[in-house]
């Protein structure tokens, strides 16, 4: 409990030095709010161009994307940081954060937090708002309480595979091109409904690079749809549970990275 | 509890690095992506020592001797290849936080201030990560601030102060949880003279009063002769020598040098037994002799009958000097000259 104080602690200093640095910071939250404007604009294409595909209609896409929003979202949240770890292993300041008596993950992580979530959670309620409009879904009690676990889930995949990419760094020492390609370019497949690929590529997406559990499979319990993609619609629940197995995975190579760590010269 | 005695403790410790090649000019580079050299580095070599509990002790080598190699396995930073590291009782690459909750660390070319923040905010984030009560931070910052003089420091931004400025905070902040043992990366590094001294005499202070062990590295042969009593020299990751400091200068010195100003600059010094002429500039001439089997009047008496002489001095080999020569090999360890010289 004591712990997450000092986090909390080390998070507002964190705004604090970047407040110091006053237009920076505003062209900061300038450069957040154009690239929210553009997904905004994406969801409205979503809304006004596409009436279906493959089975989906236009209001279950933009559900679709209404877990994919909250997922990254919060994902952004928690692990914004770890976009820029290359930099601390170059610059040789995790040496600093391995001599003080806290976690290092813990440290890493709350040296920053990225505020501009806050837009990105604001998309995943507007998507979800007309998502749930347009494809009349039926609020059940189940649906209300699974839908923030299913979310969780969602945050453990998305997150794990970010600390994943991340701990190659303690090989590689620079990947931010990895990262970004990870991070920022894999979720572009799951816009859609992944039943439009190939069967190659659906299998990717469920059992290598699972990020297809987010939205794609979790989708079909809130829309009360029948099965499609590779999994049996028993799995449509299966989120929390491959969250947790990426999360314990991406955990362990993170450790193993840290003992891994060369530190540099000097 | 003897155990209790002992601060450090290394057994057969050693670190290899990994490098991979990368091969000169495009192809390569594009080579080297396909087949990667890799090379094992041996940076710390099998290294055994121990410090007790309070003492001052200076661990000097060249670059790449593997000093900070040694610091940062004993700080948790690095997992030693092989051998094994006690620290206050605690293995530092096994329960790291545990051992960072006991040790200060102050790397010399970097900060553990936050860059952009007042000092004092700083100050009071260690106060928290270190779990410090808020009696215990008021009044070791009261003594710290007693000797390092930080009061003035604390509303300026850390990236506004000077190196000596930081440094003084940086050992400060390395102290707020008055750790048993002190590691000390270069403190003194691109200091001027005075804001040397003053670290100088903190470090010494906080040695004898608080008893803290403090393991020193550095390459400014000052810091040692003035603080350490003992001294671990390092080459190629290995121990070549590990003793008092004062006992490395009457091991390794069998010549002193006499420092003699003549009244012309003519003078031809030859067939004084035992001396050689190391050095001359105008009338001023550096001489040694050997300091065994020479005394120090029958040299200074025979210069003095034989030639006019405007001012003579004897210069004590520095530490820095005899380190010199242990870099370059000329006086081998291994074989130091039996009988000690007289004092």
């Amino acid at each position: 409990m004591e712990s997450i104080k000092i986090y909390i602690m080390l998070f507002t200093t964190s705004i604090k030095a970047r407040m110091e640095y006053k237009v920076s910071f505003l062209f900061y939250i300038f450069a957040i709010l154009s690239f929210y404007a553009g997904q905004f604009g994406l969801l409205f294409i979503l809304l006004n161009r596409f009436h279906e595909i493959k089975g989906w209609s236009m209001g279950e896409m933009v559900f679709l994307y209404s877990l994919q929003a909250f997922a990254f979202g919060f994902t952004n949240l928690i692990f914004s940081q770890l976009v820029n770890f290359d930099k601390m292993i170059v610059d040789g300041e995790f040496d600093r954060v391995l001599v003080r008596p806290l976690s290092p993950l813990g440290q890493v992580i709350f040296s920053k937090f990225e505020v501009s979530t806050a837009a990105h959670l604001i998309i995943g309620f507007t998507a979800l708002y007309f998502g749930s409009r347009y494809a009349n879904i039926e609020w059940t009690f189940y649906k209300i309480i699974l839908f923030p676990v299913i979310i969780m889930g969602g945050v453990m995949i998305a997150g794990g595979i970010r600390l994943m990419v991340t701990a190659v760094a303690f090989w590689t020492l620079r990947n931010r091109s990895l990262v970004h390609t990870v991070i920022f370019s894999s979720k572009e497949f799951i816009n859609y409904p992944i039943n439009i690929y190939n069967v190659g590529m659906q299998f990717f997406l469920t059992f290598i690079f699972p990020i297809a559990f987010i939205n794609f499979y979790p989708a079909h319990f809130f829309l009360d749809r029948s099965g499609s993609g590779l999994l049996h619609p028993s799995l449509e629940m299966g989120t929390p549970i491959v969250g947790i197995i990426v999360i314990t995975v991406s955990i362990f190579s993170w450790k193993a990275g840290v003992n891994h760590y060369q530190s540099t010269g000097s | 509890m003897q155990q209790n005695n002992i601060a450090i403790k290394v057994n057969g410790l050693s670190k290899n690095f990994d490098i991979s090649e990368s091969g000169k000019g495009f192809s390569g580079k594009l080579k080297a992506l396909f087949h990667r050299k890799r090379k094992i580095i041996t940076a710390v070599d099998g290294i055994d020592f121990e410090i007790k509990r309070g003492e001052f002790v200076g661990y000097v080598g060249e670059n790449g001797a593997g000093k900070s190699t040694t610091i940062k396995m004993l700080t948790g930073i690095l997992v030693p290849t092989s051998g094994s590291a006690e620290v206050n009782g605690i293995i530092p690459f096994k329960e790291r936080k545990k051992n960072a909750a006991k040790i200060g660390v102050v790397f010399g070319q970097r900060t553990q201030l936050w860059w952009d923040l007042p000092v004092r905010e700083s100050f009071d984030l260690l106060r928290v990560i270190f779990r410090v009560s808020q009696s215990d931070f008021n009044s070791q910052m009261k003594k710290l601030d007693q000797v390092l003089d930080l009061n003035s420091l604390m509303s300026m931004p850390v990236r506004k102060l000077s190196l000596g400025q930081r440094m003084r905070c940086d050992i400060a902040a390395s102290l707020v949880h008055n750790p048993p043992v002190l590691f000390l990366d270069e403190p003194t590094i691109g200091l001027d003279v005075l804001a040397k001294e003053s670290i100088r005499n903190f470090l010494a202070e906080i040695n004898r009063e608080e008893g803290t062990t403090i393991i020193l590295t550095t390459h400014d042969m000052n810091d040692i002769e003035h603080l350490c009593k003992r001294l671990i020299i390092l080459e190629d990751g290995k121990i070549v020598y590990d003793g008092e400091t004062e006992l490395l200068k009457q091991k390794f010195v069998h010549e002193k040098v006499l420092e003699v100003e003549f009244h012309d600059d003519g003078n031809v010094i030859q067939g004084i037994p035992g001396v050689t002429v190391i050095r001359e500039q105008g009338c001023k001439k550096w001489l040694t002799f050997d300091n065994d089997n020479y005394g120090i009047g029958e040299v200074i008496g025979t210069i003095a009958s034989r030639y006019k002489i405007k001012d003579i001095s004897v210069n004590e080999p520095s530490v820095e000097s005899i380190i010199r020569n242990i870099y370059n090999n000329r006086v081998t360890l291994a074989m130091p000259s039996e009988k000690s010289p007289t004092k």
